[in-house]
């Protein structure tokens, strides 16, 4: 199943000029669990799915609003002249067709 | 302790305040109005050129509405980061409406203006003794940046908003404030506990983003002793435990903690239960004191005049190697020009979108090949007539470019409209987003009192 048919909300924004933030949100502590028990979220897939390196990358689940935060080093400061997003609001769509296998790899 | 009901109008005054909702909350009595009118995550243009964000018109409209309701309702009313960023020039635009306003509607108040727009000499001290740390991955500053830098405004805390409060100020207009400081101070004043009061600011400063669904519509918060609840001024926007608790996500790094001037409020604990379908009560959180008071430094520099080019391509021979034309027109154009205007004094980029425009050259992309694309010529250089002279000369190479396998001899951009060149005008950059180590919360931010 992919992310996007599990989530409630999938987005991306600022936090901070300097650091762009994901929030993927579950309509139910099923889905929540589901998620977060397979493991796919994490540092390595968010890297690859980024192009930035893993030391930049934070990832914290919250159970309290059903939900994962995820936290890297923006590539390009918001505003700077090359940036593409200043807001960092369409830079959510790589988490939207990530598949959540039924089963945590080991 | 009373109930405080804390009533949050705008979380970004000047786009046009929703009235239904606005009086349906006002008719519950507030303790006092507050609205927030800056962030930073308009990108560093209005820090930079002292310029306001929203249109005046729309930004009146909404002052005047929370200037007349103050008035009536004889409570006080809290602007914070007027005019977008927060510095002088956003400060005075802000003041000036406000007088015209009230000028128009024959209002009288007592009117607090509180400045903050750094001097750079105290930024440069403060440098010199250590005090000064990055906010993030952000390089440590030097005073070099701090003298690039065209203007620096520190994020006031709750206590210069107190300290105008406590002169019988009933508008307060306060340039840079953390967002929480608007809604925190007249609680702290009072003396509710910091961990719930914080944590209630740092929800209601977005109005009801955190409800579902969510909206721009005022929020009240009730304040008690242990708890504070949430209520939406809309009527189809419930606040329910999850939606409340997953703003703490918002435009956060961390959900769990937050640092603010003063301290940290700390969320491990914070609890969410629905009251009822439309309100949801909050408590738990806590109020760690910092051992030094920091306020949030943001600065940005001037990095030159830009000016743009659109145009679209349907040509399924060029789109199929846009990448390598992208590469190779501004290579054409910088030899082009090589004596006129040395390469290394403006900055020359294509813009492909419907290919990567958004996502950017680092992210993986898919074999795709869309129909169409969307190409921004941008060019950012040291006066107009440079960053023009580069994006015409670029405009005119792409448009009659050589490419391999070319049928099209007609030109290879559709212009919607001419002139195609486009001066955006000055451009920023962030140069300064640091924390500053101070021993008086109130030093940095000279209050001005004003009878109107």
């Amino acid at each position: 199943m992919k992310l996007r048919e599990l989530a409630r909300v999938i987005r991306s924004k600022n936090a901070g000029p300097f650091l762009l933030t994901l929030d993927v949100l579950f309509p139910t502590i099923e889905a929540f669990e589901r998620v977060r028990d397979s493991g796919v979220i994490n540092v390595d897939t968010i890297s690859k799915l980024y192009g930035v390196p893993p030391e930049g990358i934070k990832i914290i689940p919250y159970p309290p609003g059903l939900a994962f935060k995820i936290t890297m080093v923006r590539p390009i400061v918001s505003g700077d002249i090359v940036d593409t997003d200043v807001y960092g609001a369409q830079q959510h769509t790589p988490l939207l067709d990530l598949i959540v296998p039924l089963y945590r790899s080991t | 302790m009373q109930e405080l009901r804390c009533y949050a109008a705008s979380g970004q005054l000047g786009y046009g305040i929703p009235k239904d909702s606005f009086n349906r909350g006002i008719k519950k009595r507030p303790h006092f109005i507050g609205a927030d009118m800056g962030s930073i995550d308009v990108g560093p243009f209005h820090l930079g050129s002292g310029k306001m964000a929203p249109g005046k018109a729309s930004a009146k409209r909404d002052l005047g509405l929370l200037l007349r309701a103050s008035k009536k309702s004889e409570i006080p009313l809290i602007i914070g980061s007027a005019g977008t960023a927060g510095g002088k020039p956003h400060l005075l635009d802000t003041v000036e409406m406000v007088r015209e306003i009230s000028t128009e509607h024959g209002l009288h108040f007592r009117l607090a203006v509180i400045h903050a727009e750094i001097e750079k000499n105290l930024i440069k001290s403060a440098l010199t003794k250590g005090r000064i740390r990055p906010c993030g991955p952000v390089p440590d500053l030097t005073a070099h940046e701090v003298d690039r830098s065209v203007r620096i405004v520190a994020q006031m805390g709750t206590e210069p908003l107190i300290s105008a409060l406590g002169a019988g100020a009933e508008v307060v207009v306060a340039g840079r404030a953390c967002d929480t400081s608007i809604f925190a101070a007249i609680p702290q004043m009072k003396g509710y506990d910091r961990g719930l009061f914080m944590h209630m600011a740092k929800i209601i400063e977005c109005t009801s983003i955190c409800a579902e669904p969510g909206g721009r519509d005022p929020i009240m918060g009730y304040l008690y002793q242990d708890s504070f609840v949430l209520e939406s001024q809309h009527p189809l926007r419930k606040c329910t435990a999850v939606s409340v608790a997953a703003h703490s996500l918002y435009e956060q790094a961390d959900p769990y903690r937050f640092s603010e001037p003063g301290g940290i409020l700390d969320l491990s604990n914070a609890q969410f239960e629905e009251i009822d379908e439309w309100r949801t009560k909050v408590w738990g959180a806590q109020w760690i004191p910092a051992d030094e008071y920091t306020v949030k430094l943001e600065g940005a520099c001037w990095v030159g005049v830009r000016c743009i080019v659109i145009g679209g391509v349907t040509d399924p021979i060029m789109i199929a190697q846009i990448d390598k034309i992208a590469e190779q027109v501004p290579e054409l154009v910088r030899e082009l020009l090589s004596e006129e205007i040395p390469p290394e004094t403006y900055h020359l980029n294509f813009r492909i979108y419907g290919l990567n425009g958004v996502t950017g050259p680092l992210r993986p992309r898919g074999t795709f090949v869309p129909q169409e694309v969307f190409i921004m010529v941008d060019v950012v250089a040291k006066d107009a007539e440079t960053a023009k002279t580069v994006c015409g000369v670029a405009k005119q190479n792409l448009l009659h470019f050589g490419y391999p396998g070319r049928l099209a001899t007609g030109g290879n951009l559709a212009f919607p409209f001419t002139p195609p060149e486009i001066l955006v005008g000055d451009t920023y950059r962030f140069n300064v987003y640091h924390l500053m180590e101070v021993d008086d919360p109130l030093a940095l931010f000279p209050i001005e009192l004003h009878d109107i």
